[in-house]
């Protein structure tokens, strides 16, 4: 089985701050990968980056073979994007905005109309399609948002804290849509701090900190490793149990840019 | 290759603006208040500069700004002569719509309604004004002027002036036709007479400078307004994430913004237009195609300056404010509302190196004064070479800064 995403010392720097600090990374087509860290790790730039959103400082990456600064639209061809805020316009209702972003990818007629269809059908909103989704409870809402990022069926699907937020059944609904969305062979980049989530839904998890990858490993690998009973404490052990706001772990909004 | 690309870029250039006029036209109270507004302000800037209307003899003689005032007159020589002047006053006024005129019995009386605010002047026709006339000696009328607003009364005795003018050269001619018989008084009073032949077709009215100044104005401001506001909140909403890691060139994502709001600021423009047509009098007599395509130009000189300020801004409100920090003076220095020759040569110099001068005077000529391409081309190449320039810089900037 081939590579889906290999980075090689990728790195995002903004101003003093590194954000992600030479990380090497190889995801495998097909699974699904956890992406864990604290608040601020780095997480979220790796994504942007890997996303082709960001440019990185140094390092490249290739992203299902395609070099994410020089090739990035072949890169976005085959990407779907899940972020941590909703890509979705408030004031259309979910067909006009499955349908808007459809069209990026150059679908259209038919094609595009049985495809929204579909999706809107996977997520349970067809009676809700023509409803101006600024009206959508937080569940539906990202139950579509999950769905958009599937119009153009992408090999490579990031998902940013997909659950963050929501409801115990919504929750459910949207890991088993994950479950269900690896079966044709699309790998999953998935980005928690929900440690039963990565648990559950992970092939291999990557626990990053300070902007570097501490370890990569199975699971069960990794429980094994540290011979703790759940990932949580093998993610306390690695990222330390003090809170993390402390001033000088905290990264000046300027420097962050536009998030 | 190339040429699919250019095809793909333009199919969803059109998708993009496409789904921000959709997402416009879904809110609907922005969408009353933003047809109500060009109409509100028409409304008001109309009647702030009331226009004179064509069917009156001596429109454009006698430009009022304040409609009919009132006036009163007194008649202390009460003879058939200084009755037939008051008459002739009274008549004046009325054609030519400046004062509203009431006699009044005695200087005190009238006095009192001007201090009251009843009256904003008094003619006075003194004794002894008919036995000086009729004795061929200058006969004296006598002027109060309410001088608590200076502004107000420094134009009524200009006013008043004019209409005593036209009644003295009446008694002059009249009194030349008796001396010499045959010969033409008005030869004799006014030997070399000054004609004014119009330049602008039609009635000048302050209107036809206001309208076509408000059009380039609305259709910039609102395009550069909406285009900082609907990229931030993008921004902020997070929805240009997706657009952004779609395979959409980055350039089009700017055209489609731009192509947008220069459709809801062209929208307003022409309410604009039609309000200024339906009630003030402004005719165009220029090619609409040549006026579309000046508005277009006059958007896209001013929007890579918008998208510069946008992309370093980061958030809304820092753009918005940023922006009318240029927009605010655009206004009053762009040859707008003011005429740009009261402003002192510093400010002129400002004005004329924003690029909404040139375009309203191109748009002023073409609906005034029917101005082909070869007239307005000057202003043209200006907006052209303000758009290249700023564009050029805007693109990479946005870029950048949706990338960093």
């Amino acid at each position: 089985m081939g590579l889906a995403i290999e980075a090689f010392g990728l790195t995002k720097r903004f101003g003093s701050f590194t954000a992600v600090d030479h990380v090497d990374l190889s995801v495998k087509e097909g699974e699904i990968f956890g992406l864990l860290g604290p608040n601020g790790a780095g997480k979220s730039t790796l994504v942007r980056m890997l996303t082709t959103l960001m440019r990185p400082t140094e390092g490249t990456a290739k992203v299902g073979g395609y070099d994410i600064v020089n090739q990035a639209d072949e890169v976005r061809k085959i990407i779907g994007l899940v972020a941590e805020k909703l890509i979705l316009y408030p004031r259309l209702n979910a067909v006009e905005n499955l349908m808007f972003f459809g069209r990026l990818y150059g679908m259209g007629g038919e094609e595009l109309r049985r495809k929204v269809d579909e999706l809107i059908e996977m997520v349970r909103l067809e009676r809700f399609k023509h409803f101006p989704i600024g009206g959508y409870s937080s569940g539906m809402r990202q139950r579509l948002n999950v769905v958009r990022a599937l119009l153009h069926d992408p090999k490579i699907l990031f998902l940013d804290e997909p659950t963050a937020m929501l409801d115990p059944q919504s929750i459910r609904f949207i890991r088993d849509l994950i479950k269900d969305l690896r079966k044709g062979g699309r790998t999953i980049i998935l980005t928690t701090h929900i440690m039963d989530e990565a648990e559950e839904l992970s092939d291999r998890v990557a626990i990053i900190d300070h902007g570097r990858i501490l370890v990569v490993d199975t699971p069960e690998g990794l429980k094994a490793r540290f011979g703790v009973s759940n990932l949580l404490e093998v993610f306390l052990e690695l990222t330390g149990r003090d809170l993390r706001d402390r001033a000088e772990n905290r990264v000046p909004i300027r420097a962050i840019g536009r998030v | 290759m190339i040429r699919t690309g250019a095809r793909r870029a333009i199919y969803v250039t059109m998708v993009m603006a496409h789904k921000d006029l959709l997402d416009f036209w879904k809110a609907k109270m922005l969408v009353v208040s933003f047809t109500l507004f060009p109409i509100v302000m028409m409304i008001i800037f109309g009647y702030m500069f009331p226009s004179i209307t064509s069917t009156n003899p001596y429109a454009g003689k006698f430009p009022s700004q304040y409609g009919r005032l009132p006036i009163g007159i007194v008649d202390e020589d009460g003879s058939r002569i200084s009755e037939g002047i008051a008459d002739q006053f009274a008549q004046l006024s009325s054609t030519t719509g400046l004062f509203s005129v009431r006699s009044f019995a005695s200087l005190e009386v009238a006095k009192d309604k001007m201090t009251e605010g009843k009256l904003k002047g008094v003619l006075v026709i003194p004794q002894g004004f008919s036995g000086a006339l009729s004795s061929n000696r200058q006969a004296t009328l006598i002027l109060i002027a309410d001088d608590t607003n200076p502004q107000l009364a420094s134009s009524i005795i200009g006013q008043v002036s004019s209409l005593i003018r036209i009644i003295s050269e009446g008694v002059a001619a009249s009194r030349i036709s008796d001396i010499a018989a045959g010969a033409d008084p008005e030869a004799l009073l006014e030997p070399i007479s000054l004609e004014r032949e119009p330049f602008v077709k039609g009635s000048a009215t302050t209107f036809q400078f206001l309208a076509p100044g408000f059009m380039a104005l609305t259709v910039t401001m609102g395009t550069l307004s909406g285009l900082a506001a609907s990229i931030s909140r993008e921004r902020e909403q997070g929805t240009l994430d997706g657009i952004m890691s779609s395979p959409v060139p980055r350039y089009a994502v700017i055209a489609s913004k731009l192509l947008a709001q220069t459709a809801r600021g062209m929208l307003q423009s022409f309410i604009i237009l039609a309000i200024s047509m339906l009630f003030f009098g402004v005719r165009v007599y220029g090619n609409p195609l040549l006026m579309v395509l000046t508005m277009f130009l006059a958007v896209l000189s001013f929007s890579g300056i918008g998208i510069i300020i946008t992309s370093i801004a980061g958030e809304q409100e820092t753009a918005m404010t940023s922006l009318m920090l240029i927009t605010m003076p655009m206004t009053f220095l762009s040859n707008v509302v003011f005429p740009i020759e009261q402003l002192p040569w510093f400010l002129q110099a400002i004005g004329k190196s924003l690029p909404l001068y040139y375009s309203a005077d191109a748009l002023r000529k073409i609906i005034v004064l029917n101005a082909q391409m070869h007239h307005i081309a000057p202003d043209l190449i200006v907006l052209v070479l303000y758009s290249l320039a700023t564009l050029s810089a805007a693109i990479p900037i946005f870029v950048r800064s949706v990338s960093r």
